[in-house]
This record gives structure tokens, C-alpha cells and sequence, in this order.
């Protein structure tokens, strides 16, 4: 299986070295056919062991790649008419992919395995792959944020590492070399001799993650280094890597919540309602839509935080599923909007004329409403699992008025955020002047994808899936 | 013996900390990677892991000596300035250090109870995690925030011998990997490529 699943990946590194023109075609052609293997995968019976304990399949993680995958997808055909928007050579394109074919396989590392030592080596191979792929915008800009990246997040990355050693020598005593499972460490969690340690651990670890999602203190970084790379750098961004960061968050966090649930909620809690705050006030002053759609990721990821430790990991599943959708498609639609002047969001979505056009016009305002949480986005509906459940999580633990007063003060700060995007909306619906703008069948493609992968997180079958991985 | 070794490796990064030359600063890198190495090598016969040995020969190889040498070629490659002047002054350093050390022991007291060998190592393993970040943000250049990283990566891995008696093989080696990927993506990222199209 594991061939399998690492092979186009391989393959999709040898091609980018041919100079072929039609090697283009090719690399996109590889980048679908790693969603044949995560099909497989996905509908193979779990726990699925890939490689003895070290890499495991289990419904948690085949969801998380199989979304990765589509997002690829998505991503990939908006590569085709890259060089239509912006400046881009043929050569920065194949170094795209070879970094691309590395960040594969870091990150099936990363998302399968059930080892923190795995899981932290994936991360780190897809976080250098991904240092290069923002380089391929050849600007002092994306030159200088390269270097940004590589620096921070180097720090993000051994900040997790620290938090998984201590993690390790807290169970090691009675788990061994075991210590390092994220079954063994689940299932032993109660017996861990110092869970002090071992909170310390996973504090540190978190810290480091969300460093590396942009959360407080480091709200800018993502979204200054997502400003400067191509879209579709930014899109893979919000659509793969950080699923990843979030999916050993699920992990460690369920076996740091065994070991002590209320100090990892209150952590957890007041870590996300302070980045929330901070983001909603950046997103009311943003003025570009890729830094916009950067800060609303943030809020987006906090939330997810916010709701699986709550005891809704249902609705934390569903607003990552949509979060993870919406997102690169609003990147990538950004690229398209931003092809004829930067930086112009008034009359943004005027002048696509045609069918063509009509229906990109219509696709980014779905998105940009679904975005908010509008009926009948699945964010609406995670958001109201995601409430209710933490309503119900503090009725048990008697704390209901702080619980409410926390959900109010929450509901204030993302009405600022619905009111910055629906003024943007109508500014870019209704203000500015019209010039005839053009979307090429590839970009729209990827966007129809997206829209149906949306839709089918409200399938029944979809909703009985995430209530399983529960 | 390891006493010695880990206040070598503790001063080797001290004495980075004010060094305003890039080569020195190389040296001192390498020092620190050496004691590292020789640490992991001792502790590793000392508790009878063979996995520590071997992990601490490939340190020496790779960080003592391929990663320095790497770098001093990457700088006379590329013309980097030689002259690293740290942004905070001596007089105001040769306060921070110490008050960073008695933080960190501070600081990892309820750790230290915690982990009954190698208890104290663990803080010197905390303190230079700081004192590595320090480094990092103490210079403007790039070339002294690379050696921050990798010296940062140093005292994780220290961390991990001595918090640990050592991280399973597969997650040593994969550390590796990744540092020789990092070294790749480093020496990419100084090519200043032009748009041709």
C-alpha cells in the first residue's frame, strides 16, 4: 500500500526534471492519480496497518488525506494557467512540482502515522518542501518571505518537536520505546507516572502548532508570506498543510485530554478566543484578499481548535472538511481576480462575461458567503454543533454563565468578520468600474470541484462518516 | 567525563553568542555539534545503547564536519559578509546569558524531580533552546539565524539523550534526513534566480 501511495508522488519528482513542454500536462496528470491509492485506502477496512504500528490508516486520517488529495486536485488544474496570471517561468513551474512530490510525501508521512517521531518527520520534510515552492515567485518579496518561512517556521516545527520528546520521556517509564504510539500513549494515558511532564509537553507542542497556523501571537506572518507567493502556494497552504498541523493536533490533544481534560480545555479555550479577537480586528482592516482569506483561515483553524476540545469533534471535523474546501478556492480564485491589477477589490467580480463567467462570478460569491457561515454552508451548520455541543459540555461541568458569556463575546467578534466580507462582497459586486476579465476552463474546473466536494460534506452518507470517526 | 562535555557544549554556544565573525562563528558551531556527539557516544556506552553510538558518530560526521564545512563553502560561494555584529550590545548580552541560565533552572525544577538521570542536563538542554533563539534574534544576517536554527536542533537533540536515554533510532535518523533537506533548501534559497521567460 505504501508504494501505492508514495509512487505517483515519485514519479511526479522524476518528470519535473524532463524539459519537455508537454511535461506540464504530465505533472498534472500525476498529481490525480494520487487519489486513486487514498480511494483504496479509504474504503479498505480500519485500522488499516500500513506499516506494522508505525503508519496506521484509521477513518480520522484516510478523511484528512482524502480531502488533501482533492484539494491537490483543485490545486493542479489552477497550475495549468498559472503563467496566464502572473510572470512565471517554466522552470520555477517544474521546481513547483519536485517540491510539490516532496510535500506529498512528507505529508502522508505526517497525516498516517501513529508515532509523534513520524509525525513530526513528515511535517518537517513538507514545511522545507513548501520553504522552496515560495521561492518560485521570483520577487524580493517572495525571496525575503522564504527566508521568514524557513526561520519561523523552523521554530514552529521545534517547538513540536521539544513538546513530543518531553511527551515521550513523561510514558517512556512505562511504555518504553512504545511511548512514542499515539494508540499506546491513548490507552496508557491514565497510567502516565508525570502528567506534569507530560502537560508540559503537550503545551509546548500546541504552542509550536499553532505558531505554524498563525495563531497568536504570530497573526501576520502566514498572511504576509501567503501575499507574496503564487496563489496556489497559498491555497496548498490552507488546504494541505495545515491539515496536517491540525491532525496531530486531534492526536495529541485526545490523549492530553485523557490525562487531564479541564486544563486542556481552559488552554485551549482562552488560546483561540484571543487569537479570534486579534484576527477578527486584522480581518476589519484588511485591504487585499489574500490576506483576507490568510486571516480568516486563522479564525477558521481556531475554531476547529475550539470546537474538538469543547466535546464537539463532530462539528471540529465538518468545519475542517469545509474549511479545507473553501479555502484554496478562495486562493485560487484570488488569482484569477487579482490577474488584472492587484489590490482592487472594488468591482472585483465585474466583468465576467459569458458562461464561463457567469458561472466563476456565481462560484466566488458562494464561496465568499459560504465562508461566513451563511445557510446552507457547512460552516453553518458546524458552528451550531460546534456551540450547542460546548452549551451542552458546560451544563456537566457547571459552569454554563461563563460558557454563554464566552459563546456571546465570540458571536460579537465573528459579526465583525461577517460584516468586513459582506461589505467587501458588495464592493466587489456593485462598486468600481467594469473591464472585460477572463477565466480559463482549468481555474473554473478546480473551483466546480470544490463547490461539489462542499456539497457532498452534507450528504448523509458524509455526516454518518464524521460521526463514526467520533 | 560528561559533566565536562556538556559545559563545553554549553560554553561552545555561549561564546557563539558574541562572536562577530562568520568563521568563528562556524567554529564554534562545529565545537558544539563535536561535544555533542562525543556526549552521545559516552552516555551511549555508559547505559550500554548502541543506537545512542551510533547516532553520536553520525552527529560528529555530519554536524561536527559536513555541515560546517557545507556552509563555509555556501558563504564563499555566495559572498556573504563576513562581519556579523550581534544587535545587542556585549554589556547588555553578558547580563542576558546568565539570567537566561537561572531562569531555565528555574523554570525546569518541577521537570527535574520528574526525571531522576541526567536531571540538571535537561535544564542546560532548555537554557540553550534560549540561548539558540537568542542567537537567532540577535543578528540581522541570515547566515548567524542558520546556525540559530541548527544549534536550536542541537539542543533538542540533546534534550533527547539526556530527558530520554535516547529517541528511538528511526526518529534520530529521520532527524537527520530532514537536517540534510534543510541544508539543501538553505543552499537553494540563496540563488537569486532571475524571471526569464
Amino acid at each position: 500500500m505504501i508504494t501505492l501511495l508514495l509512487l505517483p508522488a515519485f514519479i511526479m519528482f522524476l518528470i519535473s526534471f524532463s524539459k519537455n513542454d508537454k511535461s506540464k500536462y504530465l505533472l498534472a496528470f500525476t498529481s490525480f492519480v494520487i487519489l486513486l491509492p487514498i480511494i483504496k485506502l479509504f474504503l479498505l477496512p480500519k485500522p488499516y496497518a500500513i506499516i506494522g504500528n508505525y503508519l496506521v490508516a484509521d477513518k480520522l486520517d484516510t478523511y484528512v488525506l482524502l480531502v488533501s488529495s482533492i484539494v491537490g486536485i483543485g490545486v493542479t488544474l489552477a497550475l495549468l494557467t498559472l503563467d496566464k496570471h502572473v510572470k512565471v517561468s517554466p522552470k520555477a513551474y517544474r521546481k513547483f512540482y519536485r517540491f510539490f512530490a516532496i510535500f506529498w510525501i512528507g505529508l502522508i508521512f505526517s497525516i498516517l502515522s501513529n508515532h509523534m517521531g513520524i509525525y513530526w518527520i513528515g511535517l518537517e520534510l513538507a514545511t522545507l518542501a513548501t520553504v522552496y515552492m515560495i521561492k518560485t515567485n521570483y520577487t524580493p518579496a517572495a525571496h525575503k518571505e522564504a527566508w521568514n518561512y524557513m526561520i519561523v517556521g523552523a521554530i514552529a516545527v521545534s517547538l513540536i518537536l521539544f513538546g513530543i520528546i518531553l511527551m515521550y520521556a513523561s510514558a517512556k517509564p512505562i511504555l518504553g520505546e512504545d511511548a512514542m504510539s499515539f494508540d499506546l500513549l491513548l490507552k496508557h494515558a491514565k497510567e502516565i507516572p508525570s502528567p506534569f511532564l507530560f502537560e508540559m509537553g503537550f503545551a509546548i507542542t500546541t504552542i509550536g502548532m499553532f505558531v505554524k497556523m498563525g495563531f497568536f501571537p504570530m497573526n501576520l506572518w502566514l498572511a504576509n508570506i501567503e501575499r507574496a507567493s503564487f496563489y496556489p502556494v497559498a491555497a496548498l497552504f490552507s488546504g494541505i498543510l495545515e491539515s496536517a498541523v491540525i491532525v496531530g493536533f486531534f492526536r495529541f490533544s485526545k490523549i492530553a485530554m485523557e490525562v487531564n481534560y479541564d486544563h486542556v480545555f481552559i488552554f485551549i479555550f482562552v488560546y483561540t478566543i484571543l487569537t479570534i479577537f486579534i484576527v477578527s480586528f486584522l480581518i476589519f482592516r484588511a485591504k487585499d484578499f489574500m490576506r483576507l482569506f490568510s486571516l480568516s483561515g486563522v479564525e477558521h483553524m481556531a475554531l476547529i481548535a475550539m470546537f474538538w476540545v469543547s466535546g464537539a469533534p463532530f462539528a471540529a471535523l465538518l468545519h475542517f472538511g469545509a474549511h479545507a474546501f473553501l479555502k484554496p478556492a478562495l486562493f485560487l480564485s484570488t488569482g484569477v481576480l487579482e490577474s488584472n491589477g492587484k489590490y482592487r477589490i472594488a468591482g472585483a467580480l465585474k466583468g465576467y462575461k459569458g458562461k464561463r463567467g457567469t458561472l466563476f462570478w456565481f462560484l466566488v460569491s458562494l464561496f465568499l458567503l459560504a465562508i461566513i457561515s451563511l445557510p446552507p454552508s457547512p460552516m453553518f451548520f458546524s458552528e451550531l454543533y460546534g456551540f450547542g455541543a460546548m452549551i451542552s459540555t458546560a451544563k456537566q461541568g457547571n459552569h454554563i454563565l461563563a460558557m454563554i458569556g464566552a459563546i456571546l463575546f465570540l458571536l460579537i467578534l465573528l459579526s465583525i468578520i461577517f460584516y468586513r466580507f459582506v461589505a467587501i462582497y458588495q464592493s466587489m459586486k456593485y462598486e468600481g468600474e467594469e473591464k472585460e476579465k477572463k477565466v480559463y476552463n482549468s481555474e473554473l474546473f478546480g473551483l466546480v470541484i470544490f463547490a461539489f466536494s462542499l456539497m457532498a460534506l452534507l450528504f448523509p452518507a458524509t455526516i454518518t462518516y464524521l460521526k463514526s470517526i467520533v | 567525563m560528561v559533566d565536562f562535555y556538556i559545559g563545553l557544549f554549553l560554553a561552545s554556544l555561549i561564546v557563539a553568542l558574541f562572536t562577530t565573525r562568520l568563521y568563528r562563528l562556524l567554529f564554534w558551531y562545529a565545537l558544539n555539534s563535536l561535544m555533542l556527539g562525543v556526549l552521545a557516544l559516552t552516555i551511549g556506552k555508559n547505559i550500554d545503547d548502541n543506537a545512542m553510538m551510533i547516532t553520536g558518530v553520525i552527529t560528529i560526521v555530519v554536524k561536527a564536519i559536513a555541515i560546517p564545512y557545507i556552509l563555509k563553502n555556501l558563504s564563499q560561494k555566495f559572498q556573504f559578509v563576513r562581519r556579523i555584529t550581534p544587535e545587542i550590545q556585549v554589556q547588555y548580552a553578558i547580563m542576558l546569558v546568565p539570567a537566561i541560565l537561572v531562569f531555565t533552572f528555574y523554570l525546569s525544577e518541577p521537570i527535574v524531580t520528574m526525571i531522576h538521570t541526567n536531571a540538571n542536563y535537561v535544564a542546560i538542554s532548555i537554557s540553550s533552546l534560549f540561548l539558540s533563539l537568542l542567537l537567532m534574534m540577535e543578528h540581522k544576517n541570515v547566515a548567524p539565524k542558520i546556525i540559530g536554527f541548527l544549534s536550536m536542533e542541537n539542543s533538542l537533540f540533546l534534550l533527547g539523550i539526556t530527558a530520554t536515554d535516547g529517541m528511538p533510532m528511526l526518529v534520530e535518523l529521520g532527524i537527520f534526513f530532514d537536517l540534510l533537506m534543510a541544508i539543501v533548501v538553505i543552499n537553494l534559497l540563496f540563488h537569486k534566480e532571475e524571471l526569464k521567460i
